[in-house]
């Protein structure tokens, strides 16, 4: 299988002496076709990693390679391969989905002729299609969660990166997610890499996953292997066995002081 | 066809631009084409005969060089500052992952920015242009000249707008991504125009003008003023226009200027590119987080003032949301400032002497700073939501932010009430008490209107756009309702006075405005009443 993306100690630390490692030596391949999920708890280092491989930010070590490509020395070839949905992305919000759509697929020189029609379908697809000339601002959340996947593969990218893509989604309009990430792995071929924490959907889509806590890659591999592995039942319990249990807490001793104050 | 990137970025900013105006964007640029051809060759024209015979005197005065130069100088400051202020209110850089996960260049990134904000320049430059080549042409200067003239204007605005840009650019993504440094960032946008506003009223009423032209008085600042680009601008200008009989003779020297102009434009064009990539970054900076300290002696004297309790926690609550937002802060700064440049150039000594202070501080001062208080408390649909859902919640929101707004204008107003009695009265006990009481007592007053009316108009917005919006309307509202009670009052020619004609004419003086503000307060309680019941029915 080829190797689409592959990440050599690739590392980011922050602070002055560099004590805060966002991300540590990570190596990683992720094979083409493949639908990859990365998992790890808030401020893991599963942003930090997009970012880098996306060319947003620099490594301070180490490097990636993304269909052949170096990270730090052909970032436009780079960005031209991926699809980004990111985890807090911008919109402009005066704009109406239609020319949001139209300045992102410019933005990745999606020629004119091609986008009009590519609009059109994605918006049609995603549902948006009747409220193509609304301004943004009156979005819900879930509508511009799927404005910005549409913006995610306007130009067709081989490989895509969707961070908590179905976070904000209704039950039905996720489930179509679900379907689409499927197809666009199995019948376009197209690599994709998903950071999430809806564990169901990383189980029912991913092929591989891998488990990212304090900048280190902790597991990597199917999803029935690292549940035999860490001796769990589920992907759940394997995730919280990797990352650190749970503490035992005396859930309700919040109560005891309600006799003081009533 | 494939655009350049710089182009599809200046359109996106365009679009984003004229979003207030969609129902007429595509006829917008013929529409403005046409009014601006009108204006250069009919409204300039007539507009420029109406008074060129003053402005040719005044081209040959003494003054027309120092005027001009501090003129000049205004526009290229507020050009500078105007995309900084802009960026500085809505500092964001979710937009910015957009550009950077994109085969984009930081400097197409920048001069889309810059092109996108363009169309809105160029109006406001072919209008300036307009009136000058109308003035232009009354003085006999040829094309060239003319030209010269005319392109050194434009590249004064140019220049400024483009470092204006680009440190902008710089600035959201240097401190965007800290919470505290947006603050910070918010909190200086609404001070930095203050130089300009300085000048200007030290121009009006400060004899400013006057000082440059006396080379006595005007050795450094006039030396100051000549570095300025703006001012090789300007002395290109007056020179030509002030000897239009013989402008070949200073033709050389002109050339020189505008060589130094042109070289400046080229050069920091070219630099602003080099710092693009600079501009565009998703660094992080900084991962400390604010900290709330314990609370110190402010906050307990607060929680001690409404009795400890629940009621004294929703003063301290309030006061520390209000305190730990700097934007807040230099909004009061910028308030203060303003009405300490306001005495010193605009009003005077001789304006006030006596209860006069008093007249003088309702019109300008208390409405002035009631208007800021008010204006920047008055914020934040969820925390009021908060409040609703509480029991008497509304009763306690009121009390909260009417006692906070009473416990930053007035020790305000009681500071400059005592500064200007001392300054122009002399420190005599009676007016200065007097004084500061009374303007106290307008204070109070003046606060429970506006506060009334942020109750029963409510401006909800966050952004910053908006609230300075809201703030301006407060301010304007708080202004002119203190010249027209005023004005009101005086209008019906009662005093205590003339009804006892026995009483001490300073004794009849005080009563006469305790009388009025008493008045202005009962009003305001009246509004107040209204308010709360407006604000019970909000959804």
């Amino acid at each position: 299988m080829n190797v689409v993306i592959k990440t050599d100690n690739l590392s980011k630390y922050y602070g002055r002496a560099q004590e805060i490692k966002a991300l540590d030596n990570l190596n990683l391949e992720v094979y083409e076709g493949e639908t990859f999920g990365l998992l790890g708890p808030n401020g893991a280092g599963k942003t930090t990693m997009v970012r880098l491989l996306n060319c947003i930010i620099r490594p301070t070590k180490g490097t990636a390679t993304i269909n052949g490509y170096d990270i730090l020395k052909d970032s436009n070839n780079v960005k031209k391969m991926i699809g980004l949905l990111a985890e807090t992305p911008g919109m402009y919000e005066k704009l109406s989905a239609y020319e949001f759509l139209e300045f992102v697929g410019a933005l990745y020189d999606v020629p004119d002729n091609i986008l009009r029609d590519r609009i059109g379908n994605l918006l049609g697809l995603f549902s948006l299609y009747d409220r193509k000339d609304y301004l943004l601002e009156g979005y819900s959340s879930g509508m511009k969660q799927k404005l910005l996947l549409a913006a995610a593969l306007i130009h067709d990218p081989p490989i895509l990166f969707l961070d908590e893509p179905t976070s904000t989604l209704d039950p039905r309009a996720a489930h179509m997610v679900k379907d689409l990430i499927k197809d666009l792995s199995e019948r376009a071929g197209k690599t994709i890499v998903i950071c999430s924490h809806i564990l169901p959907i990383v189980e029912e889509v991913c092929d591989r996953i891998g488990i990212i806590n304090q900048g280190k890659l902790i597991a990597i591999g199917k999803i029935e292997d690292i549940v035999s592995q860490t001796k769990t039942t589920n992907l759940e319990e394997a995730f919280i066995s990797l990352t650190g249990g749970v503490e035992e807490k005396e859930l309700l001793s919040w109560r005891e002081l309600r006799s003081a104050t009533s | 066809m494939q655009h350049p990137k710089w182009f599809v970025i200046a359109r996106n900013e365009y679009r984003v631009n004229i979003n207030n105006i969609r129902a007429i964007r595509r006829p917008f640029p013929y529409i403005t084409v046409a009014f601006l051809v009108v204006y250069v060759l009919y409204l300039a024209p007539m507009f420029v005969n109406l008074f060129i015979d003053d402005v040719l005197t005044f081209i040959i005065s003494k003054a027309a060089i120092p005027m001009v130069q501090l003129m000049l100088f205004s526009i290229f400051f507020t050009m500078t500052v105007f995309p900084i202020t802009n960026t500085l209110r809505e500092l964001g850089t979710k937009q910015l992952e957009i550009f950077l996960a994109a085969p984009v260049k930081p400097s197409d990134v920048l001069l889309g920015e810059f092109l996108g904000k363009m169309p809105f320049y160029i109006i406001a430059l072919v209008v300036v242009t307009g009136t000058f080549t109308a003035l232009l042409g009354s003085l006999g200067l040829n094309f060239v000249q003319n030209a010269m003239i005319i392109a050194a204007f434009i590249m004064v605005f140019l220049t400024a707008f483009w470092i204006g840009t680009v440190i902008s650019a710089i600035l959201r993504t240097r401190i965007g991504k800290s919470t505290r440094a947006k603050d910070f960032g918010k909190g200086i946008s609404a001070v930095i125009m203050l130089p300009v506003v300085a000048i200007i009223y030290a121009m009006i009423g400060g004899g400013l003008t006057e000082a440059l032209i006396d080379p006595s008085t005007s050795g450094a600042v006039r030396a100051a003023l000549d570095f300025l680009p703006s001012s090789w601008a300007a002395e290109i200008f007056v020179a030509f226009a002030s000897n239009s009989a013989n402008a070949s003779a200073i033709f050389l020297e002109n050339l020189v200027r505008f060589g130094g102009l042109s070289f400046l434009f080229v050069a920091v064009l070219w630099l602003g590119t080099k710092l693009a990539n600079r501009a565009y970054s998703l660094e992080s900076t900084t991962f400390t987080a604010p900290i709330a300290k314990p609370d110190g002696l402010f906050y307990k004297t607060l929680r001690g003032l409404r009795g400890g309790g629940s009621s004294g926690t929703l003063l301290a609550t309030v006061f520390k949301d209000y305190s730990r937002r700097f934007e807040n802060l230099s909004f009061i700064i910028y308030a203060v400032s303003l009405v300490v440049l306001i005495v010193v150039f605009l009003e005077g000594p001789n304006e006030g002497a006596g209860l006069n202070i008093v007249r003088q501080l309702n019109i300008m001062p208390i409405p002035m700073i009631s208007g800021f208080v008010v204006g920047t408390i008055s914020r934040g649909k969820r925390t009021l939501f908060l409040y609703k859902r509480a029991p008497n919640g509304i009763i306690r929101f009121v009390k909260a932010r009417l006692l906070q707004s009473w416990l930053m204008a007035v020790p305000i107003i009681a500071i400059i009430a005592t500064v200007m009695t001392i300054i122009f009265t002399g420190a005599t006990l009676v007016p200065l008490l007097s004084n500061v009481l009374l303007a106290s007592f307008r204070t109070i007053a003046m606060v429970v209107f506006l506060f009334s009316l942020a109750l029963l108009i409510p401006f909800f917005g966050e952004e910053s756009r908006e609230r300075t919006g809201g703030i301006m309307v407060y301010l304007m509202t708080a202004i002119f309702t203190s010249i027209g009670f005023e004005l009101g009052f005086s209008s019906t020619g009662w005093t205590f006075e003339k009804t006892f004609p026995n009483i001490d004419p300073y004794i009849g003086m005080l009563s006469d405005r305790l009388l009025e503000t008493s008045i202005f307060l009962l009003i305001g309680i009246l509004l107040l009443y209204l308010g709360i019941k407006k604000l019970n029915k909000i959804e």
